[in-house]
C-alpha cells in the first residue's frame, strides 16, 4: 500500500513504462518520462536549496510539465503550492508570501509580471518555457537543465504519510486567501477510495477539467497515475468551448469525466451531445455546487448507461460524501442528496443543541472526522483552532474533526441533502468565494465608504455577483473603475459583474448592513 | 464595404467586448489580435452573451458547431466570422 503519493508513480512506471501518462495541449508523456523528469526535477530542487517540507510554488498555465513538477517537488520531500495563473499577482505574490515560497515554478511570462517584492524573496526560478542560453543567471534556471541530474533515481528523502503533500488556497473572509494544508495520507485516504470505488483502470482515459489549484484535479491526476490510466488537461482553448470540448471527450476517447456541474450544463445546452458518439463515457463524477436538477435529468437521459456521481466535500476533506445518481428516482426528486460518507471517513450533522442528529428531517451543521481531514491553515492558527476543532463527542483519543459550514438534513433514505451555509461563503461555477473577500477589494479603493457583495442565484453558474457601493462624500465612481480596481486583488470570477451605488446601505436593527434586504432587492 | 454613418464593424465587435465583458473583468484595453482567452475577457457564459450580440446586431446565425476558439478568438477572428458568413 502507498503511504505517499509519488509511490504511485513508481509502481505504475515499473507496470506501464510506455504508455501515455499526460497528455496537454497536443504533447504526451509516458509512464517512464515522467517518472525520469520527476527524478530529475527532485535532484535539481535539492541542489538549489530545497529541504524537505519546503513549500514550492507551481505558476503556468496547465501543461506536461504540472504534472512533472507536481511529482518532481513530492520526490524532493517538498509540499507543492499550485498558484492559480490566471489570478492577479499580487494575489498570487501574497500567497507565495504567505507560505514563504522561495522556489517557484514558472514560464518566463508569468514570472515577469510578479511584483518586485516578490521577486526578491524568491531564491530560484524555474522556467519551463525557456531553453539554456547564457545571462540566465540572478537564480533563473531553464527546463532544459533537468537533463544534467539524474534520471533513474529519486533523492533519498524520509517521508511518512502525515507529511505535506501540497497547500490549496481558497478565498478567505477576511480579504486574504488561505492555504489548505493537505498531507500524503489525505489525499491517499480519498484516492484509495475513488479507486475502489470508481474502478479506475490502466484502460481508462481520464480528463482533468478543474484547474489544478482546484482539489477536483487531485483524483484526476493521481488515480489515473494509480492505475496507470491516461489523464488528458482540458485548457481554456477547449474548456470555454461547447462543441469542441465535446469533440475533444469524442476523440480521445474519455471514459471517466469529472467536472463543476456549469461545465456539464454548457456541454448539455450548447454541444448537441450524442451518446453514440461518446461512447466510451462510462463515468460522470461532479463537485463543487449544486447540480440544477432540470439539467441532470436531460443529461442523464441524453447519455444512457453513464453512471452519475455526486461527490460533496470542501477542500479541508477533499471528498467526504458521495451519493449515485438513481435515474429511475430523478423525476420523483426535487434536490439531489449529497448521499453518505465515503469509506474511512465518518460524516455527521450536529444540531444547535450541540448534539448528534439522528432523527429524520433534523438539520445540523456538518462534521467530518478520518484521515481525509486537513491539519488547518498555514500560518494561520486562529482560523485553525475555529474549523478543526477537538472531537468532543468522544473521550478516549485525542483527534480532530472539521467544521464544514454547511447546514444538512438528514433523511429517510439515509442520505444527508445540503440546505445552505452558515457564514457568507457561495460558490459560482464550482469556486469557493466568501463575499468577505470582495467586500475587502472594493473596501481598499480611496472613494468606497462601504460595500457589501451579494450573490444572485444563477441556473447554470450557481450564483452572480453584485455588489452595492456607497461612496465618501463629493466621490464619483463608475463600475468599471471599481472593477478595474478589483482585478488587481481579486480573481475574475470574484469581481461583481453589477455595481450599483447608494448613497448609504441599508442597515439592521444592530448597525450591521442589511445583507439580506440588499439579497432581496437584488432579485427584483 | 461602403462609407456609412454606422460604426465599421470591427469597432461594434470591440465596442460591446470592451463594455458588456471586458470592463466588468477589469480589464479597460485589449488589442484586436490578443486571444480573448488567453487575457480572460471571454468566459463560459461571456461566449454566449457575444454570440447573441453578433446574432441581434448582424441579423446573423452562429451555429453551436461555429462557437469554436478558430472564430471567436479574437476581435480579428469575430470580424471574419461575420465577414465569412456575409458572403454566404
Amino acid at each position: 500500500m502507498a503511504y505517499t503519493l509519488q509511490q504511485l508513480l513508481k509502481k505504475s512506471a515499473a507496470q506501464y513504462p510506455e504508455k501515455t501518462a499526460v497528455w496537454a495541449r497536443g504533447r504526451s508523456i509516458t509512464y517512464r518520462e515522467l517518472d525520469e523528469r520527476s527524478n530529475q526535477l527532485a535532484h535539481l530542487l535539492l541542489q538549489h536549496g530545497v529541504k524537505k517540507g519546503d513549500r514550492v510554488g507551481l505558476y503556468f498555465p496547465k501543461s506536461v510539465e504540472s504534472v512533472v513538477s507536481m511529482f518532481g517537488v513530492l520526490k524532493a520531500g517538498a509540499v507543492y503550492v499550485p498558484c492559480d495563473p490566471a489570478a492577479p499577482a499580487d494575489r498570487v505574490g501574497y500567497i507565495l508570501g504567505n507560505c514563504g515560497v522561495r522556489v517557484l515554478i514558472t514560464n518566463s511570462e508569468k514570472r515577469r509580471g510578479l511584483d518586485v517584492a516578490t521577486l526578491h524573496s524568491l531564491q530560484v526560478s524555474v522556467l519551463v518555457d525557456s531553453e539554456l542560453k547564457s545571462g540566465n543567471g540572478g537564480g533563473v534556471i531553464p527546463w532544459s537543465l533537468l537533463a544534467e541530474f539524474p534520471a533513474n533515481n529519486s533523492p533519498q528523502v524520509t517521508l511518512t504519510e502525515t507529511d505535506l503533500a501540497y497547500i490549496l488556497y481558497t478565498s478567505g473572509s477576511t480579504g486574504r486567501p488561505k492555504g489548505v494544508m493537505l498531507s500524503h495520507q489525505n489525499a491517499l485516504t480519498f484516492v484509495e477510495w475513488c479507486a475502489e470505488t470508481f474502478h479506475v483502470t490502466s484502460e481508462d482515459k481520464l480528463s482533468n477539467h478543474a484547474p489544478l489549484h482546484f482539489d477536483l484535479s487531485v483524483f484526476d491526476v493521481y488515480n489515473t497515475i494509480e492505475a496507470g490510466a491516461t489523464v488528458y488537461l482540458v485548457t481554456e482553448d477547449i474548456a470555454l468551448f461547447p462543441t469542441t470540448l465535446a469533440n475533444f471527450i469524442e476523440s480521445k476517447g474519455i471514459t471517466v469525466w469529472y467536472s463543476v456541474p456549469s461545465a456539464l450544463v454548457l456541454l448539455l445546452l450548447h454541444a448537441n451531445l450524442q451518446r453514440e458518439k461518446l461512447a466510451r463515457l462510462r463515468t460522470i463524477l461532479f463537485a463543487g455546487e449544486v447540480f440544477p436538477m432540470k439539467y441532470l435529468r436531460q443529461l442523464v437521459e441524453l447519455l444512457p448507461g453513464v453512471d452519475f456521481y455526486n461527490l460533496y466535500g470542501p477542500t479541508e476533506t477533499n471528498v467526504c460524501t458521495y451519493y449515485k445518481v438513481e435515474p429511475s428516482r430523478l423525476d420523483s426528486m426535487d434536490k439531489l442528496p449529497i448521499g453518505i460518507a465515503c469509506e474511512n471517513t465518518e460524516v455527521f450533522a450536529v444540531n444547535d443543541q450541540d448534539q448528534i442528529v439522528t432523527a429524520v428531517g433534523e438539520t445540523g451543521e456538518l462534521y467530518v472526522r478520518g484521515p481525509a481531514v486537513t491539519y488547518g491553515y498555514w500560518a494561520d492558527s486562529e482560523k485553525t483552532a475555529k474549523m478543526v476543532v477537538p472531537n468532543r463527542f468522544q473521550k478516549n483519543f485525542q483527534e480532530n474533526m472539521y467544521r464544514t459550514g454547511d447546514l444538512v438534513s438528514l433523511a429517510e433514505d439515509g442520505n444527508y441533502y445540503f440546505l445552505g451555509r452558515r457564514d457568507s461563503m457561495i460558490k459560482s461555477r464550482g469556486y469557493r468565494i466568501e463575499l468577505g473577500e470582495i467586500e475587502s477589494a472594493l473596501l481598499s479603493h480611496p472613494g468606497v465608504k462601504e460595500a457589501a457583495a451579494i450573490a444572485i442565484p444563477d441556473d447554470i453558474v450557481g450564483n452572480r455577483i453584485k455588489a452595492v457601493v456607497s461612496t465618501h462624500e463629493s466621490q464619483t465612481l463608475k463600475p468599471a473603475e471599481l472593477q478595474s480596481h478589483c482585478a488587481v486583488k481579486i480573481p475574475k470570477y470574484m469581481i461583481p459583474e453589477i455595481i450599483d451605488f447608494m448613497d448609504d446601505l441599508p442597515k439592521t436593527s444592530t448597525g450591521k448592513i442589511d445583507r439580506v434586504r440588499l439579497a432581496q432587492a437584488a432579485l427584483v | 464595404m461602403t462609407e456609412s454613418t454606422q460604426p465599421a464593424v470591427k469597432d461594434q465587435i470591440r465596442e460591446f467586448i470592451q463594455e458588456n465583458l471586458a470592463s466588468v473583468k477589469g480589464i479597460s484595453s485589449f488589442r484586436d489580435d490578443e486571444s480573448l482567452m488567453d487575457n480572460g475577457v471571454i468566459d463560459s457564459l461571456g461566449i454566449f452573451r457575444l454570440v447573441s450580440f453578433l446574432e441581434e446586431n448582424f441579423g446573423v446565425r452562429v451555429s453551436d458547431e461555429e462557437i469554436n476558439p478558430e472564430n471567436l478568438k479574437s476581435v480579428d477572428s469575430i470580424e471574419q466570422l461575420l465577414i465569412a458568413k456575409s458572403k454566404k
